[in-house]
């Protein structure tokens, strides 16, 4: 019998607790003191205290982490997504005390972290690459190769990723005055101040590939997400399948994924993330993710597959029996994030207690979270509370439901985007899948300021 | 003010989460009681605890204790005799040692003084070894822990007698 120690909290430890359990696994869960009474607590064999709720003396620390999955007997660990997921230092220290890391080896994380190698490698693999640089050295060499590539282009930190470090320039301007600063952010936050230059894409989707490895080659995939609603590169709703991509794109999106994570025998589950130009049909290779993601139930809801217990069965040494041809995408699932926090006043996070909890069920409905009434939502950590996952038998059967799910979803106590997540799902630009990776921030978030102000709005 | 029960103590703590108030400090004679909505502000370090509490102890590794065993586990410490001394308490996750160095002479023994900056433990978090100091003056009256255990994070290691 296997012990598994989960190294995340929220509802992500949670989600790893229950696909650990349903296949027979123990169960040691890492926590903070904040999160020790929590239901991912609840849900473990045995909770250990890492640290103070301060996320860098606790879910931050490999070591206190590997110490406590040692000393508790543990012989896999799963790191969840955000913390110490995509550190490569946290599968080495793994792997030399014998604990088994849930997700891809220690040097494709390292491979895939270096945005810059990333790119490398996929065009390496014939993936498609927008037309870009590799590292700047200076501003001066970031404006000449800014004119050749043609304005605008976006400037991104080598280290860094998900939009951090990131910034978009119209003209040599945004350059000189943007670039010194991005430089310091990603060396402040990444350890490199390495930045390089891609061509921006104006009616770009974010499209990317589920897919998973053995680690000797074999790859399979689970269709693609579109999670194209976001603010500041941070994603809002997601959804399985993309409704826009013409049938002949999807299969060659599918096909380079595939490809590039079975050239680098990628091992366990991974993501590989595309921009889509909706003008042309040509797709881009943005990075690949070496984690499972926030957004996978949407995946799970299609495919029906458990991919988290999929993860561990594979890391555990069962062989990845899966063939493509197994794999049977149908319907179409929309994931609303939840977040603690103020629509209303800039995205401010709203921590505190929650004193009522009466989220949506029915068929099709799935609920992720680690929060019910009295759970306290700590300000140490991500203000994501829950998503909701709907499931329907085509996309317009799913944003019906979804609807009408937010619609009842009651959440009192603090302040959350629902009225925000049911406004976007009521508008038509969302109904007609007629949104691109800038529509939440240039129309949406501007369309629901106006909404605020009708004296007959009920949002509750 | 007459003796206080727990029942006392649960009507204001109930009092308190019921107000919009930050804070709530109770001092009566040799009672103190300091309630905050604030994680950070515990009042201040290494008060004298009232109720001494501690957390399941951990069995290396043993099977996880199932739920009911680590409350049982819990409630025995309450124990009456711990009243009024001071509690020191692991400052992160890791292995317990009493001695500096396998083989030496432990830190400290039960009945001995402390000061302060009296370094009565080391815990380790991979090899590496830090040093826990007492915090406070006085004797040493308990100690809760086996040598190379691990220990969780807040977890009481010491129970010290204050002098003043």
């Amino acid at each position: 019998m296997s012990r598994l120690f989960v190294a995340n909290r929220g509802e992500i430890a949670v989600r790893i607790l229950s696909a650990a359990k349903s296949i027979g696994l123990e169960t040691v869960l890492g926590a903070s003191a904040a999160d020790r009474n929590g239901l991912g607590a609840e849900l473990a064999d045995r909770v250990v205290v890492l640290g103070p709720a301060v996320p860098a003396r606790s879910y931050l620390d490999e070591n206190l982490t590997v110490q406590a999955a040692k000393s508790t007997g543990c012989d896999a660990l799963h790191p969840g997504y955000g913390f110490l997921s995509e550190r490569a230092s946290l599968a080495r220290l793994c792997e030399s005390e014998g604990i088994v890391f849930v997700g891809p080896r220690a040097e494709t994380i390292d491979a895939l972290g270096d945005k810059l190698n990333a790119r490398k490698l996929a065009g390496a693999s014939d993936v498609p690459l927008l037309s870009g640089t590799p590292a700047l050295h200076s501003v001066d060499d970031a404006c000449a190769d800014a004119e050749e590539i043609g304005y605008p282009v976006v400037i991104k930190a080598s280290a860094g990723g998900g939009g951090r470090g990131m910034f978009l320039a119209d003209c040599a301007d945004d350059i000189r005055g943007g670039f010194t600063r991005a430089s310091e952010e990603a060396r402040a936050a990444f350890g490199s101040g390495l930045m390089y230059m891609e061509r921006f894409i104006r009616n770009a989707r974010h499209v990317e590939v589920q897919v998973f490895g053995d680690g000797n080659g074999k790859v399979v995939h689970f269709g693609e997400r579109d999670c194209s609603v976001q603010r500041r590169y941070q994603k809002l709703i997601e959804e399985s399948p993309c409704g826009i991509l013409p049938e002949g794109s999807r299969l060659r999106l599918h096909e380079a994924a595939v490809k590039l994570a079975s050239d680098l025998a990628y091992r366990n589950a991974g993501t590989v993330e595309f921009l889509y130009d909706s003008d042309t049909d040509e797709f881009y290779f943005i990075e690949v993710n070496a984690r499972i993601q926030v957004e996978h139930p949407v995946t799970e809801l299609v495919s029906d597959a458990d991919l988290v217990a999929l993860q561990l069965k594979v890391a555990l040494g069962e062989p990845l029996g899966l063939t493509q041809s197994e794999i049977e995408l149908q319907g179409h699932a929309i994931e609303c994030r939840i977040n603690a926090e103020d629509p209303d006043h800039d995205f401010r996070p709203a921590p505190g207690d929650i004193t009522r909890w009466n989220p949506p069920n029915g068929d099709g409905i799935r609920l992720d979270t680690y929060c019910r009434a009295g759970e306290r939502v700590s300000p140490y950590y991500d203000s994501m509370i829950g998503k909701l996952i709907i499931r329907g038998a085509d996309r317009e059967d799913a944003i019906g439901r979804l609807d009408r799910a937010l619609g009842v979803f009651e959440i009192g106590g603090l302040r959350t985007n629902l009225a925000l997540q049911q406004f976007v799902v009521q508008h038509p630009d969302f109904r007609n899948n007629a949104i691109s990776t800038r529509w939440l921030e240039q129309t949406g978030l501007p369309a629901f300021a106006e909404r605020q102000q009708e004296p007959h709005h009920g949002a509750h | 003010m007459e003796k206080r029960t727990f029942q006392d103590i649960n009507t204001l703590i109930e009092l308190f989460d019921n107000s919009d108030w930050r804070e709530l400090s109770i001092e009566v004679e040799d009672f103190s009681l300091h309630l905050s909505r604030d994680e950070g502000a515990a009042g201040p370090a290494w008060q004298p605890s009232p109720v001494a509490r501690e957390r399941p102890q951990d069995t290396g590794a043993e099977a996880p204790p199932t739920a009911a065993e680590g409350a049982a586990v819990g409630e025995r410490a309450d124990s009456g005799d711990l009243d009024g001394l001071t509690v020191v308490r692991a400052p992160n996750l890791g292995l317990f040692y009493r001695s500096p160095k396998p083989g030496a002479p432990p830190y400290v023994q039960i009945g001995e003084e402390v000061g302060e900056d009296t370094e009565v433990c080391l815990i380790e978090v991979m090899k590496l070894f830090t040093p826990v100091v007492a915090g406070v003056n006085g004797i040493l009256r308990r100690i809760c822990v086996e040598d190379g255990d691990l220990v969780e994070f807040d977890q009481p290691l010491f129970y010290v007698e204050p002098q003043s």
